[in-house]
């Protein structure tokens, strides 16, 4: 059974069990749907139509309404993460208006798997300055 | 007209036998204004009355002093000896006063539905349980439920008599990851509900629907200790329960029987209800309702008239594209670009050091002219 996705926006809109409403940010309305990709309560993103996540499992759902998780391995590219996200569901033509909400999220998602950078080495001194610290620690020495 | 869709059937241990077609109650419109208007009236049809006592603040011979007292007009508790003397009464700003606007008995607690409307209703909840969306956002944890509607065989359900044997059913059928929802949520009532009997409130489970000239009514038993779990005969289907808080999609576990039954109860498209008099299903006013359908329709197309002025967003002279960070502006400005890149000239090292540098005669030469 499946109703048109006008309606079942119209029904869902005022009122979800997803639906988080806010009184800051102007009463911000977002989404707690995991098929949601951006988060914000509206009629395109909202998990009622078929929409997908990225990043390391990707949500899809079936005809019959039932969510697939596909899972992939944490890649050490993204762009390879982004392949897999638009292999598997542009290019099989589902959703491809929300390419690019997929992407965003999955690069967000492989962002916060990164490691720390190494910390930065101190600052060899050069030229002169190294000069005048040599001569300074030879003198020391003395 | 197109063909019927048919439903899978899950046996108790939850495996796929059989199908069965959908009843036409599923194609009913859904109307969430009617369940809602419909919903808070019958919720308000269960309420006792409350008043509190007509004596209450009344019961003293409290009399005003009058003016020339240097104190409020308000009466007065006569008699001297207690503290109570002299105190205002009556008043709903007076300490053991009567309140304002004392509540009566004869409020009007209970609210007429009328009957169409409240079928109406009910057909609206029954085709909004079998959408999935509408029942994920009621909240149901429905990902391991193989179908909505869910539909599970009756063959064994007159036998089914104990609990252990129904939570068995729940989880062959997907259905217990939302008891356990139930289960999680169960918290302490705020409020002087607690005294009240309503120690404790908690999410609704899943809502069983069997056939009691089939089904037998032993399930009920079987069910009724599991938490959030509600049971009801489809003969008597109740809005209070298809649509909790008037919030429609509630996740629906048919017995087999049931869910035959409803063409007979609800009657089709074309025929009545055989059990409601003169009762036939309502039908949806608009029969398509994807909007993007109906205006990208030819009928619809064809009676427009063209976009006037064209397409706005078009740049007139094309966008002026950087060569700097577009390769192939560049390649167009300098063919050489290609071949340079190719054979990474601007990476390629010095093979003996750096260049000798010139003499200092050639930089006052430079410099002197």
């Amino acid at each position: 059974m499946s109703a048109s996705s006008d309606l079942l926006w119209e029904l869902t809109r005022q009122n979800s069990s997803f639906l988080v409403k806010r009184k800051t940010g102007g009463g911000v309305r977002l989404s707690r749907d995991p098929l949601n990709l951006r988060n914000v309560h509206s009629r395109k993103a909202i998990g009622v139509v078929p929409s997908e996540k990225g990043g390391i499992s990707l949500l899809t759902k079936r005809k019959n309404g039932t969510t697939i998780t596909t899972s992939y391995k944490p890649s050490k590219t993204s762009r390879k993460s982004y392949l897999h996200i638009t292999n598997s569901t542009t290019k099989k033509n589902y959703r491809p208006d929300l390419r690019g909400d997929a992407i965003a999220r999955a690069s967000a998602l492989v962002k916060s798997y990164r490691k720390p950078v190494k910390p930065t080495p101190e600052a060899q001194p050069r030229g002169a300055k190294a000069k005048k610290n040599a001569a300074a620690a030879a003198a020391a020495d003395l | 007209m197109t063909s019927v869709p048919q439903i899978q059937v899950f046996s108790v241990e939850g495996k796929a036998g059989g199908e069965l077609p959908l009843p036409d109650v599923f194609k009913a419109p859904i109307r969430s204004d009617i369940v809602q208007t419909v919903h808070a009236g019958m919720a308000k049809n269960k309420r006792q009355s409350y008043a509190v006592s007509v004596k209450a603040g009344h019961q003293t011979s409290a009399e005003s002093w009058g003016t020339g007292r240097a104190v409020a007009r308000i009466p007065r508790v006569s008699g001297g000896g207690t503290h109570r003397a002299g105190q205002a009464a009556f008043g709903n700003m007076c300490r053991s006063g009567r309140m304002f606007a004392p509540t009566k008995v004869w409020r009007r607690w209970h609210v007429k539905i009328n009957l169409n409307q409240k079928r109406f209703a009910t057909a609206s909840a029954i085709a909004a349980s079998a959408s999935q969306p509408l029942v994920l956002s009621r909240g149901h944890r429905i990902s391991s439920t193989p179908s909505i509607p869910l539909v599970v065989d009756s063959a064994a359900l007159p036998d089914l008599a104990k609990t252990r044997a129904a939570v068995a059913l729940l989880k062959a059928v997907g259905a217990y990851s939302d008891i356990v929802k139930v289960t999680k949520s169960k918290k302490l009532r705020a409020g002087k509900g607690k005294l009240r009997g309503r120690r404790h409130r908690q999410r609704r489970g899943p809502l069983v629907i069997y056939d009691p000239a089939n089904d037998g009514k032993l399930l009920t038993k079987a069910f009724r200790n599991i938490p959030g779990v509600e049971t009801c005969p489809v003969t008597a289907l109740n809005l209070l329960q298809l649509a909790p808080g008037g919030h429609l999609g509630r996740f629906v576990i048919w017995s087999s029987h049931a869910f035959k039954a409803l063409d007979s109860i609800y009657g089709t498209s074309t025929a009545p209800s055989s059990t409601k008099k003169d009762y036939s299903l309502p039908s949806a006013q608009v029969t398509n309702p994807d909007i993007t359908r109906l205006i990208n329709s030819s009928e619809i197309q064809t009676v427009l008239r063209a976009v006037k002025g064209g397409a706005k967003s078009k740049r007139a002279g094309g966008q002026k594209k950087n060569p700097l960070n577009n390769r192939q502006v560049l390649v167009r400005l300098n063919p050489y670009a290609r071949g340079y890149a190719a054979a990474k000239l601007g990476q390629a090292k010095y093979k003996d050091g750096k260049p000798e540098r010139a003499h200092v005669s050639f930089h006052d030469v430079l410099k002197s002219a």
